[in-house]
C-alpha cells in the first residue's frame, strides 16, 4: 500500500516529463500559434534513440541524454523546415494538419524499423529507495526532477538573457512587430522547434526508463498529456506549462489512487475539458491577454469546387449499385462496404469540419456510441436491428451535441483540441462502465443487420444496405447545404462574429451541425458493429478520427461527393495495390502531407 | 514631383496592392527626400497602413517597384529591410506588452552588435524621454497610452535608423501628448533622420511635415510641399470622400 506521499511524490515526476513535452509545446504555440501534433512523435523518437544508446551502444547515462537530445533537436529542425516553413503563408489549419501528418509518418517509421513490441529500457541507475517522511524516492526520480529543474533553469537564461531568446520571447507577443524590430522569424521558429525537440526526446527516454518500457503507442499519449497540460497553463505560457504540467500529474497520481490505474487518463482529459470550458484561456492568463486564435475565416481554404453534373453522379451510383450484379470477388464488396461505412463518417465530419469550420478530432467517438447503442439495443433489449442502428444514430446526436456542448464558445484549434479530449473521454467511458459496456471485455456476438425481419448476412445484401444508406445520407446533406440553414452554417464558418451580428444564434446552429453529423456517424458505427458482431472500446479509437479527417480534406472540406469520393479512395487504393496494413497509415500521413503542402482545398475543392 | 533633382531615400514607384481579389493601391507613387519629413494623409481604409506595410516589406506589390536608398527592397524580407536602416512605429504601437519598458527599447536595437554604444543610446534615450527613466522595469503593456508611443518612439531611434515610418503616431493621445510627438518628429529629423509618416488628422501633420500626399481609397489624389497643402481646400474634400479632388 502507497502513501499518499508516494502519490504525490510520483504526480510531481510525472508531472516533470509532461512539463518537458508541454514547455515545447508552449513555445512552439507562442511564436507560431500552432499546436504542434508531433511532439509526442519526437518523444517516441527519443525514447527508441534512446533504446538504441543504451542497450546497442552501451553509453553512460549522461552520454545517452545528450545524444538523445541532439538527435531530437535535429528531428525537430527537420520537420520545421521542410514540413512548415513551406506552409508559412497557407490557412491557418494548413501548419495543424502538416503536424498530424508528420507524427503519423514519424510513428510508422518508428514501428516499421523497430516493431510495435515493447522494449525494455534500462535505467542505468542502482535499484535502490531512499525513505522520506512517509514515502520512498528512488535515483531514477532525482535524475528526473534534476533533468527538468535543469531544463527550466537553462530555459530561463536562454529567454532571459540571450538575444535569440529576447527574439522568442518578442515574437510570441507581437510577431509582425518582432519583424520590424529585424528579427529573423525562421531562426526563432527554428530555435524554438530544436529547443522543443531536444525537451521532448529527452522526456521519451526519461518515461522509457521510469516505466522500464517503450512502445510506439507511447507517442499519441504524449502529445495528448503534453496539450493538456499547456492548455490548463495557458497555450504558449511557458510557466504556466510547467504549472500546469504538475497539477495534471498530481491529478492523475491522486485520481489513480482513488479509482485504480484506468482512470488516470479520464482524469487527465476531464481536467483538460474543464479548463477549456470553464477558463479557455488557462488558468494563468489574465483576460487582458488577446484571444491566441484567429478568425475563423482564413482557417480552411477557399477554393471554387468542381462541378459535377448531376448525370454524372446518377451514372455513378447506378454503376456502384449494379456492380454486384457483375462477377466481382466477395473482397471487392467488402473493401466497398468499409468505404460506404467510412463514407458516413466523413459526411459526418465535412459537414463538422468543412461546412461548419469546426475541426473535430474525435469523430470516431460518435461512431463508438452509435455502435454501442445500437449493439445493446439489439442484444439486451431485443430491440430489432433495423431499428437499433437508428436509435444508434439518434443517441450519437444526442450525445455528441451534449458532450460538444460546453465547447462551442471555443474557436479554431481549441475546438480540435476539446474534440479530441471528449473522443478520448467517451472510449474511456466505455473502458470503465463495465455494468454497461461491459469494459475492456467488450461486446460480443451482436446478431446481424436485418430489416423488416430479414437478415442481410450475404455481402451483397449488405453491400446495396450500406450504400443506400449513404446515397441517402449524402442526399439530405446536399439538400441541407443549398438551403437556407446550409447557408448560415458557412456564415458562422466564415466569420463568426460577422453571423453574430446578423442575428445568427451561434449555440443553436452549432447543436444543428453536431446533431446532423452525429446521426451520420452513428449510423454508420451502428452498422460497423451488427457486422464485426465484436466490438471493444478500441474498435473506434483516434486514428481513425484521423484518418476521417484526411478523406474529408481529400474530397475538399464540406465537399459531400468528395468525403465519399475521398473515402472511396482511401480505402480502396492500399487495397487495390495490396498494401500491407503497417504501411497504410504511413500512407495516409504522406497523403495528408501532400495534400497540405500542394492541394489543401482538396480534390473536388472546398464549399 | 518633389525634390525631383536629388535621387530620393525612399521611393515607392507605380505600387498596385492587393488584399486577395480587392486592389488597395492603384499606381502608387511616393518619395521620401532625403532629411525630410513627408506626410501621407487619408481617410479611413484608403490605404494608409497598407503603405507602411509594402516599405516594410510586410505586404508585397503586385507591380511597381519600392527603392530605398537606389536599391529595391522588394527582394527582401521585413528583417533585411530593417537592416538596410528604416525603423518603424507601427500603428497602434505594438509594444511587447509583456515585457520591460528596458526590454522594449533594446529590442529596438536588435541589429545592432555594438554592445557599448547600445548601452549610450538607451541613456540618450532617457534624455530625450526622460519620462520613461522611472519605468524602466515595468511592463510595458501597462504603460498609458502616451507613455507607449514614446516607448515606440526610442525603440524605433535605437536602431539608428536612417528613415523613420511612423503610422498614425497621434492616435489616440492627450492634445498634451500629440504636441510633445509631433515635437519629438521634429527634433527627430534635424538630427538627420528622414521620417514617413502616416496621418489621419492633417492640419497637425502639415505644420511638420515638408511634402504630403493625400491617399483616396489607393489613389494619390494631391501632392507638394506642406505649406501649399495647408491652404488648399481640396484637402478637405478628400477626407469628407467628397468630389473627385485631383
Ligand atoms: N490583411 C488584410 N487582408 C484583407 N484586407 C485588408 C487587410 N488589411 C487591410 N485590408 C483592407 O485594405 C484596405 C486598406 O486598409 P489599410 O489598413 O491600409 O487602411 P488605412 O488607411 O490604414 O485605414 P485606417 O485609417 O483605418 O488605419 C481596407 O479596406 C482594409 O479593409
Ligand atoms: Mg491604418
Amino acid at each position: 500500500m502507497s502513501s499518499w506521499l508516494d502519490y504525490t511524490i510520483n504526480g510531481l515526476i510525472v508531472g516533470n516529463v509532461y512539463a518537458l513535452v508541454a514547455v515545447g509545446l508552449a513555445l512552439i504555440f507562442g511564436v507560431s500559434r500552432l499546436i504542434n501534433f508531433a511532439q509526442g512523435s519526437i518523444y517516441l523518437v527519443g525514447a527508441y534513440i534512446g533504446w538504441v544508446a543504451v542497450v546497442q551502444l552501451h553509453t553512460p547515462l549522461p552520454l545517452t541524454i545528450i545524444v538523445v537530445a541532439v538527435a531530437a533537436a535535429v528531428v525537430g529542425l527537420i520537420i520545421e523546415r521542410f514540413g512548415l516553413r513551406p506552409l508559412q503563408n497557407s490557412v491557418r489549419i494548413a501548419p495543424l494538419l502538416a503536424t498530424i501528418g508528420i507524427s503519423f509518418v514519424l510513428d510508422q517509421l518508428v514501428m516499421l524499423t523497430f516493431s510495435p513490441n515493447p522494449r525494455a529500457l534500462p535505467s542505468q541507475l542502482p535499484d535502490i529507495r531512499f525513505q522520506v517522511g512517509g514515502g520512498t524516492i528512488g535515483p531514477l526520480d532525482l535524475l528526473i526532477a534534476g533533468v527538468g529543474l535543469t531544463s527550466a533553469l537553462l530555459l530561463f537564461v536562454f529567454l532571459r538573457y540571450t538575444k535569440l531568446g529576447w527574439a522568442v520571447r518578442a515574437t510570441a507577443q507581437d510577431r509582425d512587430a518582432a519583424m520590424q524590430m529585424g528579427v529573423d522569424v525562421n531562426r526563432v521558429n527554428q530555435a524554438v522547434f530544436g529547443i522543443a525537440a531536444a525537451l521532448g526526446g529527452v522526456s521519451g527516454l526519461l518515461v522509457g526508463m521510469y516505466y522500464n518500457q517503450i512502445d510506439t503507442a507511447m507517442s499519441l499519449q504524449a502529445t495528448l498529456k503534453g496539450v493538456v497540460a499547456e492548455v490548463v497553463g495557458g497555450a504558449g505560457n511557458v510557466p504556466g506549462a510547467v504549472i500546469g504540467s504538475l497539477l495534471l500529474g498530481l491529478v492523475e497520481s491522486y485520481g489513480v489512487a482513488m479509482l485504480g490505474t484506468s482512470y488516470r487518463n479520464l482524469f487527465a482529459f476531464l481536467l483538460l475539458v474543464v479548463v477549456l470550458v470553464l477558463r479557455p484561456n488557462g488558468l494563468f492568463v489574465s483576460a487582458r491577454q488577446a484571444p491566441p486564435e484567429p478568425l475563423t475565416g482564413t482557417f480552411i481554404a477557399p477554393s471554387r469546387p468542381v462541378h459535377i453534373p448531376r448525370w454524372a453522379l446518377l451514372v455513378a451510383v447506378a454503376g456502384f449499385a449494379i456492380l454486384p450484379l457483375f462477377p466481382v470477388s466477395f473482397y471487392v464488396l467488402q473493401t466497398l462496404i468499409n468505404a460506404w461505412l467510412l463514407g458516413m463518417l466523413a459526411l459526418s465530419l465535412t459537414l463538422v469540419a468543412g461546412t461548419m469550420g469546426q475541426v473535430s478530432l474525435g469523430h470516431a467517438a460518435l461512431l463508438a456510441i452509435g455502435a454501442y447503442t445500437s449493439a445493446l439495443l439489439s442484444l439486451t433489449l431485443a430491440v430489432p436491428v433495423g431499428l437499433a442502428v437508428i436509435g444508434g444514430g439518434l443517441m450519437s446526436a444526442a450525445l455528441g451535441t451534449l458532450l460538444i456542448s460546453p465547447s462551442f464558445r471555443l474557436r479554431g484549434h481549441y475546438v480540435s483540441i476539446a474534440t479530441l479530449a471528449i473522443g478520448e473521454i467517451v472510449a474511456l467511458v466505455i473502458l470503465n462502465w463495465e455494468s454497461v459496456t461491459r469494459g475492456p471485455i467488450g461486446i460480443s456476438g451482436i446478431p446481424p443487420l436485418s430489416l423488416f425481419g430479414y437478415d442481410l448476412i450475404g455481402p451483397t445484401s449488405i453491400y446495396w444496405f450500406s450504400l443506400a444508406v449513404m446515397v441517402v445520407l449524402a442526399l439530405l446533406q446536399g439538400r441541407l447545404l443549398t438551403s437556407h440553414l446550409g447557408r448560415s452554417f458557412r456564415a458562422i464558418r466564415d466569420d463568426d462574429i460577422a453571423a453574430r451580428a446578423y442575428g445568427l444564434g451561434l449555440n443553436r446552429y452549432k447543436s444543428l451541425a453536431f446533431i446532423f453529423g452525429g446521426f451520420a456517424a452513428g449510423i454508420s458505427g451502428g452498422i460497423a458493429a451488427h457486422l464485426y458482431s465484436y466490438i471493444n472500446h478500441e474498435t473506434f479509437n483516434t486514428q481513425q478520427s484521423i484518418l476521417a479527417l484526411t478523406v474529408v480534406i481529400l474530397g475538399g472540406l464540406g465537399n459531400v461527393v468528395g468525403a465519399i469520393l475521398g473515402s472511396v479512395a482511401l480505402v480502396g487504393l492500399p487495397e487495390v495495390f495490396r498494401i500491407a496494413a503497417e504501411y497504410r497509415i504511413l500512407i495516409y500521413g504522406i497523403v495528408l502531407l501532400l495534400l497540405v503542402r500542394f492541394r489543401p482545398q482538396g480534390l473536388l475543392g472546398t464549399v | 514631383m518633389t525634390n525631383a533633382s536629388a535621387e530620393p531615400l525612399l521611393a515607392l514607384s507605380n505600387v498596385n496592392t492587393f488584399y486577395g481579389q480587392a486592389q488597395v493601391h492603384f499606381d502608387l507613387s511616393i518619395s521620401v527626400a532625403r532629411g525630410h519629413i513627408v506626410c501621407l494623409l487619408g481617410g479611413n481604409a484608403s490605404g494608409k497602413s497598407t503603405t507602411m506595410k509594402i516599405i516594410l516589406g510586410l505586404v508585397k506589390p503586385r507591380s511597381g517597384d519600392v527603392t530605398f536608398d537606389g536599391a529595391s527592397l522588394l527582394g527582401l524580407s521585413t528583417p533585411q529591410i530593417v537592416r538596410r536602416g528604416i525603423a518603424s512605429v507601427p500603428e497602434a504601437r505594438r509594444l511587447f506588452a509583456d515585457m520591460s519598458v528596458r526590454e522594449n527599447i533594446l529590442m529596438g536595437a536588435f541589429v545592432r552588435n555594438d554592445r557599448e554604444a547600445v548601452a549610450q543610446d538607451l541613456d540618450r534615450m532617457l534624455t530625450l524621454f526622460p519620462k520613461l527613466g522611472q519605468r524602466l522595469s515595468q511592463r510595458a503593456g501597462s504603460l498609458s497610452g502616451g507613455e507607449q508611443q514614446m516607448v515606440a518612439m526610442a525603440r524605433a531611434l535605437m536602431s539608428r535608423p536612417r528613415m523613420i515610418v511612423m503610422d498614425e503616431p497621434t492616435m489616440g493621445l492627450s492634445p498634451l501628448y500629440v504636441d510633445r510627438v509631433l515635437e519629438l518628429i521634429r527634433t527627430i529629423n534635424q538630427e538627420g533622420v528622414s521620417v514617413f509618416m502616416v496621418e489621419q488628422n492633417a492640419s497637425l501633420a502639415l505644420e511638420i511635415a515638408h511634402e504630403a500626399y493625400v491617399l483616396q481609397t489607393g489613389k494619390i489624389v494631391l501632392s507638394g510641399p506642406a505649406r501649399t497643402l495647408k491652404d488648399d481646400p481640396r484637402i478637405r474634400d478628400a477626407y469628407l470622400g467628397g468630389s473627385e479632388a485631383a
